[in-house]
């Protein structure tokens, strides 16, 4: 699935530090995965908005995966406040897990 | 100075604190059970309606597997339905009832003393079953999803609270004889509105939302699941009907036929799940767990041929002891060693590394126990399995003494890593 942005350049820069938030059940990276539905820059403002689901609606671990997330992209870019959004419209379906998530699954 | 938000309401998940408890009783519990058949092994060799047996079978029906399904339940009841539990409280009155009733029971049923504590025992876990239910309801009730997987639970909860029930009325029958029969004729009625009803109900409910889940399988059918329903459903009031008002040997084989083709879907169900799954490797956890559906294959041939002498007239005890052995040491057993470490790491993980997560590495959950502590469990377990089952059929007790050392050695480890994992502290890495 390809993630929606308003900053191509920014937003690779951001998927390259999410793809190290990994989901510690599945062992792909919340990237990899499909999770990343939209990451917008708001320049005025200096906020980043992420779009993201969970592969199920109260997973265990859905409170742990949106937190490191929103960390990581702190931690990448101090100058801005993350802004995480969940959603489940669309629900998360394994087909949106990229060539590379698939490749490694079917090792 | 940057900040986050999230829409907590979509995650928010039930506290490590109200599963934990449940948790940690249950592993408690297969120890005790597996000690008192250590020092009990030779009532094995007689009459399935004994005391000992009923003290080993209860402990290993309500502390071990009612209590770990309690508690997992209490977890993954938000996955099932999509909504936040209703009610913590709940939960926690569900825990102190349940815990406090378990061992009077027990207790009851060793010494056989029918009387206060066997009678407030029952109470205490029917109040345990009933703050389930009702906080199960009120969590349901405000779910906007239907699926067959919270139907299947919800259901199953239903038969619980049916045969605690029945089981109070039991424990009273041997003081106030207010039943028409002694307790031992509605001991079968009991038993299998609690395997059947209660156990195979939320496993396959339970199994088939988890399966394809940890599996990551393309496969999805509901309407198959929606036959499984109906077909155990209709066994079991079918079963219900017959044992109470009709009483007819041959129409037992209908509710035999309908949940055998029942299983028989469960397994296609699984093995189509299996196939179509994306993820090759598949972990030690699911390994067990995919195991105990075929471990499901011994109490089923024990109790066909149990039936089968049944209508030849004469009933060889040792046929219902290894049909009964085979259901909580055998296929329940299987099923919770594989789940127990599929889950508890990750509650462990959330309590102490959740605060964590994105600010550094932080290690894998599957990391926190020991996987030679799991495998030394695995083989113990099921060499004292194969053996004590072989015990029963043989009746030689020295076998089963040797077997039931297997298995509470099994229990120890099971309990080693439990423990590990419950005191785990933060490990910086």
């Amino acid at each position: 699935m390809n993630v929606i942005t308003n900053d191509n350049f920014k937003c690779s820069i951001a998927l390259v530090v999410l793809r190290d938030v990994i989901d510690p059940e599945i062992c792909l990276s919340v990237v990899d995965l499909g999770l990343i539905y939209q990451v917008d820059f708001d320049e005025e403002y200096r906020n980043i908005f992420v779009r993201m689901t969970l592969t199920t609606q109260f997973c265990p671990m859905g409170d742990s995966i949106v937190c490191a997330v929103t960390h990581a992209l702190e931690n990448s870019f101090p100058e801005y406040t993350v802004r995480t959004t969940l959603t489940f419209t669309p629900p998360w379906k394994n087909t949106m897990i990229s060539e590379i998530g698939q490749e490694y699954l079917n090792k | 100075m940057p900040s986050s938000n999230t829409n907590e309401s979509l995650i928010k998940n039930t506290s490590y604190k109200v599963v934990l408890p449940f948790y940690i009783y249950a592993a408690l519990a297969l120890l005790v059970a597996c000690t008192l058949l250590a020092i009990s092994s030779d009532v094995f060799t007689q009459h399935y309606f004994h005391p000992k047996t009923l003290a080993i079978t209860h402990t290993m029906a309500l502390g071990w597997a009612t209590m770990m399904i309690l508690g997992a339940g209490h977890q993954l009841m938000p996955v099932l339905i999509e909504r936040r539990l209703f009610s913590n409280g709940l939960a926690y009155l569900s825990f102190i009832f349940a815990a406090t009733g378990i061992p009077l029971l027990v207790y009851a049923f060793y010494t056989f003393n029918m009387n206060w504590p066997a009678q407030y025992g029952a109470i205490f876990i029917n109040s345990a079953i009933l703050c389930y239910l009702v906080n199960f309801a009120i969590s349901l009730s405000k779910s906007k999803l239907e699926n067959v997987h919270a139907v299947f639970a919800f259901t199953a909860t239903l038969w619980l609270l049916l045969t605690t029930l029945v089981g109070l009325l039991l424990v009273y029958n041997f003081t106030l004889n207010i039943l028409s029969e002694g307790s031992l004729h509605y001991l079968s009625l009991h038993a299998h509105m609690g395997i059947i009803g209660w156990l195979l109900l939320m496993v396959i409910g339970v199994g088939s939302r988890l399966l394809p889940m940890f599996l990551i399988s393309k496969y999805n059918q509901p309407i198959l699941l929606w036959y499984i329903y109906a077909l155990i459903n209709f066994g079991l009031l079918f079963f219900v009907i017959n044992q109470i008002f009709l009483h007819q040997i041959v129409l037992y084989l209908v509710p035999v036929a309908t949940i055998l083709l029942a299983l028989i879907l469960f397994a296609r169900y699984c093995l189509a799940a299996y196939r179509q799954r994306i993820r090759r490797q598949i972990d030690e956890q699911v390994k067990i767990s995919l195991f105990s559906v075929l471990l499901m294959s011994v109490p089923l041939i024990s109790f066909i041929i149990a039936i089968r002498e049944l209508f030849n007239g004469k009933q060889d005890t040792k046929h219902v002891l290894l049909y009964g052995f085979s259901i909580f040491f055998g296929w329940i057993t299987a099923i919770i060693f594989g789940m127990t470490f599929k889950t508890l790491p990750f509650i462990i993980w959330n309590k102490v590394y959740s605060f964590k997560a994105g600010m550094g590495k932080t290690p894998n959950p599957k990391e926190l126990f020991s996987s030679k502590i799991f495998t030394a469990m695995v083989i113990t377990y099921f060499a004292g399995f194969i053996l004590f089952s072989a015990g029963i059929y043989l009746m030689e007790v020295i076998v089963l003494q040797l077997a039931a050392l297997l298995l509470v050695a099994t229990a120890i480890l099971y309990n080693w890593n439990v423990f590990v994992l419950v005191f785990h502290k933060h490990r910086k890495e």
